[in-house]
């Protein structure tokens, strides 16, 4: 048998104690009542006779509880053959999951997480399968399991090492959920679409942020025997605060010069309190009309930001005078800086144009003009020019050349007819809508087909939009079933017109009788749209219903007049692209310009904060990419959110930490943790003690029934 | 002093103390001792006549006729019984130690309680003579007094007082015994009953004070049976009673000095006694009572001042 802490035996010495106690007679506790002791004198406690010990059995049970008690605390164990612990021979599979999100550039995390994320690679034993995925918003495989095992077993290490040396933290927020998601999918499948017998465990290195992401877990059911196990980079700096663009809603009607808000939060363990918040130009970018100082410094006089730890609090920046289309808002006094700037697009009212080819008198209320002006109304965002010709009238380049949407709606002479098709091949949109059938050879020379006719369609009491392809983009706006309802709109009047004869035509909208109401004509690079029927009261019920100003904004957008472009992402959102594709060139903040592919709907690379620039259109569109404003979350989540998830997180076990040449003491502690001697030393110690409480009790009361029995 | 050293007791039944002190009340135990002690005797012819006058009281039929006032009767056509104290020609004062060294008892009873009997015996059968009776109780100062008297209640009163627990601490016999020489004028009997666990230094001074003022004294030692020969066995701490001190005290060891020592003071107590003609007696607790009262009957006939009705009892009391 060995001890672990052999020295605590020392403690059996105290056998001594019972023994003396046992040669020396009992001085009794007992108190008799005695009339006086004026006769007596007092006796001294006497020695019981050498080697005549009392209560032999009393004695020995007493020494035996002592010494079984030191022999428990002493943590006896069996030495033998380690036993065979069936997981620890199998290979384990392990996914090390590095964080690689913006809060991992606070001072000195990142370089402790890699110094962490080696170790644990280092700690692999040669038949362990690892793969190495950093993650922020997305986890993605930098060592896959396949990489791993292709590669030599002695360079393994090394490889993941080398590979993980690279890796530098983005700008993205941290979607912990989503990665653990993709590591736990990842230890589930196998090679050979089997179920790995060996231990399945996921190292997280991260700073474990409060504001990491964990609504991906929230779905998932937890594969059975994966376990987490978490080393957690504490950051040195404690004081985090971080600044965030407050977005200014699609309605919002800030002017260009007003103040702008934006929201500073404050982590919970912060030391500070106190801030500055002011405008500032890009550093390191050159000196330009908008960007006067490229070295940081406020360009005007900052505000005092006074947020309490762990409180958010939402602040007005006015723009100073005189300098409207500043970008970048940055906060000062913090100690980490990766949070510290918002970059804000400021407002610019868009300009359109619109031709009006027709012989209405503009404040005639029967007539479509009238309600056209007034969905095109002025907004802070956008205002509408529209720019009305009587069809007789010759076209004037400077019009056409500006309209971004010609609206024809009575009959043209076909020279005018053939230079709008002109336009419609250049890439004008051109919307007719005919006010008669006698429009028909018009329609004929603007399309090219020259034998189209117009009829009257008729109806028997009105015409109802039936089919309508939400599908299209005039129509997307629509699509939701709160807003598809169309049968409200009532059309008295429409032009049957023969959509099959057109090449290419598509029919956006039919009537219920099944004609076409709308109808799409990609010309050129530009389109025609056909309206079979005005919107004005004596055609239809269309422009007094709600569906129309959308509707005429959204034939707008589609003819790249306005853009419906949001101009705020976080970093790593994907950014949509104006649907006219125009946009070939994406200018980030730094860096050179990217090419977008051709028809590329969206631009995904939006890995860096700051102003981005698309190019390529009539004029350049601006957004800004900000951090997640949840990075700035940098307080420590407590792992009890991820086992309230249904993640088990394992304790690091102890070994990891013992070095080498402790190799015996480590197996001593297993074994003796295995084994677990000491309670029965200790059970055995209880026992011996109630025997012994039993029998003294006896014997104690045995002389006094005596002397009861004695005394008469 | 046993049970058998008295031929005259030798074949009486004598009331076993334990059983005795098994009665609740001290007047019954009182008069338990005493009517068995003087069964057979014949009524006294003197009952009831005195010259000392003490109330009138209503007749009622089976009264003696011959206490009527009659002229009472004449000037109130009233039957009216004329009453009279018995006069006396003995006072007796008992003087019961009631300190918390009395409170000690090894055989199922204190010497409290002995020596309350033993006085409640004394004062019912002194009482019944017709002669005054008066306690004076103590422990380390005076507790109670009751001036010796032969009246309606007085008796009761004396019992009451025999009655309380014993409360003092130590016991000091000085202070009574100079409080009974100054208040006792009369010449009458002192009979003082204690276990004297107290020193013994000026006790002769006080008692010779009284004996010259005429008192006659009678000394009742009480002892407990264990406090003869240290009648304990296993080795204990001893406390005391009265002082609440506690020594380790080993019987078997400690025995022999004990029983040198207290033989010692309890022939200084009697050597006290004898020197002053004061009778003595020792009595155990495990003893009888009727010894004590024979006793005390005994030496005061041996004296020859008997009292002018006990002599027939004196003579002829037991048969």
């Amino acid at each position: 048998m060995n001890f672990l802490t052999p020295l605590f035996l020392l403690g059996g010495l105290a056998i001594a104690g019972p023994i003396l106690y046992h040669l020396v007679r009992r001085t009794t506790r007992d108190k008799t009542v005695f009339s006086s002791l004026m006769f007596l004198l007092p006796s001294p406690p006497r020695l019981s006779k050498r080697h005549r010990l009392e209560h032999i059995l009393l004695l020995l049970l007493r020494c035996a509880a002592l010494a079984l008690l030191a022999l428990g605390f002493a943590r006896p164990f069996l030495k033998q053959a380690p036993i065979i612990d069936p997981t620890a021979a199998q290979p384990k599979r392990i996914v090390v999951l590095v964080d690689t999100s913006a809060s991992m550039r606070r001072d000195g995390v990142w370089a402790a997480a890699r110094a962490r994320a080696e170790e644990v690679l280092r700690r692999a034993g040669p038949a362990d399968h690892v793969a190495l995925y950093p993650f922020d918003r997305q986890a993605t495989a930098l060592v896959s399991f396949e990489d791993w095992n292709r590669t030599a077993p002695a360079d393994r290490v090394a490889f993941a090492v080398g590979r993980l040396g690279a890796l530098t933290p983005t700008w993205a927020g941290t979607h912990l959920g989503n990665a653990l998601v993709t590591a736990a999918e990842a230890l589930a499948e196998n090679e050979d679409g089997k179920t790995a017998p060996g231990p399945r465990q996921i190292v997280l290195v991260s700073d474990l942020q409060a504001g990491s992401r964990l609504d991906a877990l929230q779905a998932y059911e937890w594969p059975k025997g994966v376990e987490l196990i978490v080393e957690a980079i504490k950051a040195r700096n404690v004081t985090n605060a971080g600044v965030q663009f407050v977005a200014d809603g699609p309605e919002s009607t800030r002017a260009a010069d007003a103040p702008v808000r934006v929201r500073v939060t404050n982590s919970p363990e912060s030391k500070r309190e106190q801030f500055k918040l002011g405008w500032t130009a890009a550093t390191g970018a050159p000196a330009t009309a908008a960007n006067p100082s490229p070295t940081g410094e406020f360009l005007s006089a900052p505000i005092d930001a006074y947020v309490p730890p762990g409180q958010s609090r939402v602040f007005s920046v006015p723009v100073p005078k005189g300098m409207a289309g500043l970008e970048q808002i940055s906060l000062r006094g913090d100690d980490e800086d990766f949070d510290n700037t918002a970059y804000v697009i400021p407002p610019a009212q868009q300009r359109a144009t619109v031709l009006w080819i027709g012989r209405d008198v503009a404040e005639d209320v029967k007539q479509p003009l009238f309600f056209l002006r007034r969905a095109f109304a002025e907004t802070p965002r956008v205002a509408v020019r529209i720019v009305a010709s009587a069809p007789a009238a010759p076209l004037l380049p400077s019009d056409v050349q500006a309209a971004s949407a010609i609206f024809v709606v009575d009959a043209v002479s076909t020279e005018t007819a053939t230079a709008l098709r002109e336009q419609a091949l250049a890439g004008k949109t051109v919307v007719i809508a005919p006010k008669s059938v006698a429009f028909g050879p018009t329609l004929g020379a603007l399309l090219g087909r020259p034998e189209l006719t117009l009829t009257e369609g008729r109806t028997s009491n009105y015409a109802m939009l039936a089919e309508i392809d939400f599908q299209h983009p005039l129509f997307a706006p629509f699509a939701d079933p709160r807003f598809s309802d169309f049968t409200k709109i009532h059309f008295w009047k429409f032009r049957k017109l023969d959509a099959s004869g057109i090449i290419g035509a598509r029919v956006v909208a039919k009537f219920d009788s099944g004609d076409p109401a709308i109808v799409e004509v990609p010309t050129g690079k530009g389109r025609i749209y056909v309206l079979t029927s005005g919107w004005q009261p004596e055609e239809s019920q269309l422009a007094v219903s709600s569906k129309f100003v959308p509707l005429m904004w959204s034939l707008l957008e589609q003819a790249g007049g306005v853009a419906s472009f949001a101009t705020q992402y976080a970093v790593g959102d994907k950014v949509p692209l104006p649907a006219d594709g125009t946009a070939t060139t994406v200018r980030p903040p730094t860096g050179a310009a990217v090419a977008l592919a051709a028809k590329a709907g969206e631009f995904a690379p939006t890995g860096q904060p700051g102003i981005y620039q698309l190019e390529g259109g009539a004029k350049p569109l601006r957004f800004a990419v900000n951090l997640d404003a949840n990075e700035s979350r940098t307080a420590p989540l407590a792992t009890d959110e991820l086992e309230q998830l249904g993640v088990p997180v394992a304790r690091l076990k102890a070994d990891a930490a013992v070095p080498a040449e402790n190799k015996t003491l480590l197996q001593g502690l297993e074994a003796e943790n295995r084994q677990k001697l000491w309670r029965w030393f200790v059970a055995a110690t209880l026992a011996v003690l109630l025997i012994e409480s039993a029998l003294a009790g006896w014997t104690a009361r045995r002389p006094a029934l005596e002397t009861q029995e004695v005394t008469p | 002093m046993s049970a058998t050293s008295n031929p005259a007791l030798a074949s009486a039944k004598l009331i076993d103390p334990k059983a005795l002190m098994s009665i609740r009340s001290l007047e019954l135990r009182a008069r338990a001792v005493v009517e068995g002690f003087w069964s057979g005797m014949h009524r006294s012819p003197y009952h009831g006549f005195s010259v000392e006058f003490t109330e009138y009281r209503q007749y009622t039929p089976g009264d003696d006729p011959r206490y009527l006032d009659w002229k009472v009767f004449a000037r109130s056509d009233r039957y009216v019984i004329k009453k009279y104290e018995d006069e006396t020609n003995l006072r007796v004062h008992l003087l019961a130690d009631l300190s918390r060294s009395m409170d000690y008892g090894s055989v199922g009873f204190t010497k409290a309680t002995y020596a309350a009997t033993l006085a409640a015996t004394l004062a019912y059968f002194i009482h019944l003579q017709g002669d005054a009776i008066g306690l004076l109780t103590f422990d380390e100062k005076v507790r109670e007094y009751l001036p010796a008297r032969h009246r309606v209640g007085h008796l009761r009163q004396i019992m009451l007082a025999l009655e309380k627990p014993a409360a003092g601490r130590g016991t000091d016999l000085v202070a009574p015994l100079e409080r009974i020489t100054s208040l006792i004028r009369k010449r009458g009997l002192v009979a003082l009953i204690s276990d004297f666990l107290a020193p013994l230094d000026r006790l002769e001074r006080n008692l010779l004070a009284l004996a010259a003022g005429g008192q006659e004294l009678t000394v009742f030692h009480i002892v407990d049976p264990a406090e003869l020969n240290l009648g304990i066995e296993v080795p204990a701490m001893f406390e005391d009673v009265e002082s609440a001190r506690t020594l380790y005290i080993d019987p078997a060891a400690a025995r022999e000095a004990y029983s040198r020592k207290f033989a010692a003071h309890t022939e200084a107590l009697r050597a006290i006694c004898r020197k002053l003609g004061v009778s003595y007696q020792q009595l155990s607790t495990a003893e009888p009572l009727e010894i004590a009262l024979f006793e005390f009957l005994q030496q005061r006939m041996r004296r020859g001042r008997l009292f002018r009705r006990t002599g027939s009892m004196g003579t002829g009391g037991r048969s």
